[in-house]
């Protein structure tokens, strides 16, 4: 069984950033099994909205799926089971792990932003801007340094 | 001409009347401190008098690198930032407690992009001679508004410059647009709007 939220080191990243990107699916895929777990404790608007975060989370491990594809590297698979952080009993929990999750893909995408390629990082600054925006949603406050281990 | 470090003069120091109080800076069993004080006298004048073969001698000073103009450049939209927020929370008092957060998380971005500028260093005051801090608009709405744009315009800028940005300091700049653009959002919301 995988963790759900991943070590809080961001990946050394290279010319190529195979690593970065690998790094970044990965986070994708604990996103998409944790949305999973949270969206069926919520309701109404809540559960539409984390319907709808789940779609762009599928719709970006298929992009970066694409983009590993296409460096000749064969894409991290999903872990068939995650640990969760903590036990999610209802819509509080659910949502602090929705929090969580998008901290985790935020970082994950810091770490292509890391890559020195210019079309890599700037995807990689979109990918965490739009994860940034959901994780402030879900926990309902901003934060300075997203992605960041800073204060 | 260049003054020469002569041990016997420069080693003075000035006494509480302002008389000069000679023969201890050269004594055995002389302080570390009354050494370092008595080089930086014989260095000073050197260093500050501009003649003989100062630093003209070392060759025009290195180019800055790219990424320390990103850097400043950073720095100076941050200052402008939080003069905006101060002008309108100076404006209309009762957002204070809605702005206040994204305030210091501006303030919190500036603060790091100084240390990567000199480690170590605490933000500079906002400039006076620097950019002009706008005047608080005098309706509610359209300050917030205002805000909202500037947010916008300052996450784009910092998106734009990663390019030349090295990996670790593209990180920094990556969150801190990520944070201004949660800020935008955060500033539509109704308790913000009024």
């Amino acid at each position: 069984m995988s963790a759900l939220l991943p070590g809080a080191a961001i990946q050394p990243a290279g010319a190529s950033g195979v690593a970065a990107l690998q790094a970044a699916l990965a986070a994708e895929h604990a996103a998409i099994y944790g949305y999973g777990v949270a969206g069926a404790r919520l309701a109404g608007a809540r559960q539409a909205q984390a319907l709808r975060d789940w779609d762009a989370h599928q719709s970006a491990r298929d992009t970066l799926v694409s983009m590993l594809a296409a460096r000749g590297t064969k894409p991290v698979m999903s872990a068939t089971a995650y640990q969760l952080p903590f036990q999610v009993r209802g819509a509080s929990t659910a949502v602090a792990l929705l929090a969580l999750l998008e901290d985790g893909v935020t970082r994950a995408y810091l770490g292509v932003v890391a890559v020195t390629d210019p079309a890599v990082r700037s995807f990689g600054a979109r990918s965490a801007n739009a994860a940034a925006l959901r994780a402030a949603t879900w926990r309902g406050r901003t934060t300075a340094f997203p992605g960041l281990a800073l204060r | 001409m260049c003054p020469r470090g002569r041990p016997g003069r420069a080693g003075r120091s000035v006494g509480r009347q302002g008389e000069p109080v000679t023969g201890r800076v050269w004594e055995p069993g002389l302080s570390r401190r009354g050494v370092l004080a008595a080089a930086a006298l014989v260095t000073l004048p050197v260093l500050t008098s501009g003649c003989g073969k100062g630093f003209g001698a070392l060759g025009p000073p290195p180019r800055p690198l790219p990424e320390v103009g990103v850097l400043t450049r950073a720095i100076s939209r941050e200052h402008l930032m939080i003069a905006r927020y101060q002008a309108v929370v100076s404006g209309f008092p009762a957002l204070a407690g809605e702005l206040g957060p994204l305030l210091a998380e501006h303030r919190a971005h500036l603060t790091a992009l100084h240390s990567r500028l000199l480690p170590g260093a605490k933000p500079a005051p906002v400039p006076s001679s620097g950019p002009p801090i706008p005047a608080g608009p005098a309706d509610r709405a359209a300050a917030i508004a205002g805000l909202r744009a500037a947010e916008d315009r300052a996450a784009r800028a910092l998106l734009d410059s990663l390019a030349v940005a090295s990996p670790s300091l593209a990180q920094l700049l990556a969150s801190i647009a990520a944070s201004e653009a949660t800020h935008a959002a955060a500033l539509t919301r109704p308790g913000v709007t009024g």
